[in-house]
């Protein structure tokens, strides 16, 4: 057993061994790993909407050990990952890192969002820091407004923003 | 000083487990073996054993197994297996009756890929290559397997 403590270190070969592939590769498994995460969240948001999103990720920060922060106001529902346990281990790995390994999150959590009508800007901020910013909105021109701000604006399949 | 029981793995992760993650193995696995062939997924389950758990594979290449035994001590722990760890002069032999990852994706999943204990079999393989040790793992049923340590002949 790999235990899932160091499911990440195990992602983070998938990854290496995807982009020797091509681009195209990472993308499809990004959409595989989307498919699998809906049997978590996907009903929760068609179902509830933010409150849902709010549950989801209340319980990934118990589980996995995050230290975020989240805000849901009427427009937005806004996640701020503090200290990303998922890079922090990727990183601390006596393998070598993928270089964008933060990547992913965008890249399953995106095609959720299009699938659900909801609109995604992912600040990664820099892809060598363990944090970063999430931000889901209702109306998709207040998700444009909000991309003029990020840093580094990550985008995923159907998407491509860098 | 610091005894070698005391010592921190290289890693020591403790806190709450995230289960879920298991299941993203199994999805891995069935992606990996269905577009790219089994020979992929072992090369890079293999990468985990040798890369990844560089630290494990150094205190094998030292003649020292004890490292191992105590990774599977704390990472079985802490998922809650059902199971024990017998050392004795001539083979350390693992023994877990109930796996907490098979287990786990079976509850969640559609299906456990036939190929899901290859993360242990090809991990352990990966591990000892080239070490004074070798680790057999045998699937002894469903979520069920034995892991042996012992030194080549």
């Amino acid at each position: 057993m790999i235990p899932s403590d160091h499911f990440t270190r195990f992602y983070n070969e998938v990854f290496k061994f995807l982009e020797r592939q091509g681009e195209a590769d990472l993308e499809r498994y990004f959409l595989e790993i989307s498919k699998n995460q809906e049997k978590h969240i996907l009903e929760l948001i068609r179902e509830k909407g933010f409150e849902g999103m709010r549950q989801y990720w209340s319980v990934i920060k118990d589980e996995e050990n995050c230290d975020l922060d989240i805000d849901v106001n009427e427009d937005r529902f806004e996640l701020r990952m503090n200290l990303c346990p998922s890079l922090t281990k990727a990183k601390d790995n006596d393998a070598e890192t993928f270089g964008r390994y933060c990547d992913h999150c965008a890249g399953w959590v995106g095609p959720i969002m299009d699938k659900t009508g909801y609109h995604l800007v992912y600040d990664v901020i820099d892809r060598n820091k363990p944090q970063c910013v999430m931000r889901i909105y209702k109306d998709e021109a207040k998700a444009r407004e909000a991309e003029m701000d990020v840093r580094l604006l990550m985008g995923w399949p159907g998407r491509k923003q860098v | 000083m610091t005894s070698a029981d005391e010592r921190p793995l290289r890693y020591n992760e403790d806190g709450n487990v995230h289960l879920d993650f298991h299941g993203a193995v199994n999805t891995t696995i069935d992606f990996i073996v269905s577009r790219y062939g089994i020979e992929a997924m072992h090369e890079i389950f293999a990468r985990v054993g040798k890369d990844v758990y560089r630290d494990i594979r150094g205190h094998l290449l030292a003649g020292d197994a004890d490292e191992l035994v105590r990774h599977w001590q704390h990472f079985f722990e802490r998922e809650h297996a059902d199971f024990d760890i017998a050392v004795g002069p001539d083979e350390i032999v693992l023994t877990v009756r109930r796996c907490p990852a098979w287990h786990h994706v079976n509850k969640i999943a559609p299906s456990v890929s036939p190929h899901f204990c290859d993360q242990t079999i090809v991990t352990n393989r990966a591990m000892a290559e080239g070490t004074p040790f070798e680790i057999d793992t045998v699937i002894t049923g469903d979520g069920a397997c034995r892991q042996v340590i012992r030194r080549r002949a």
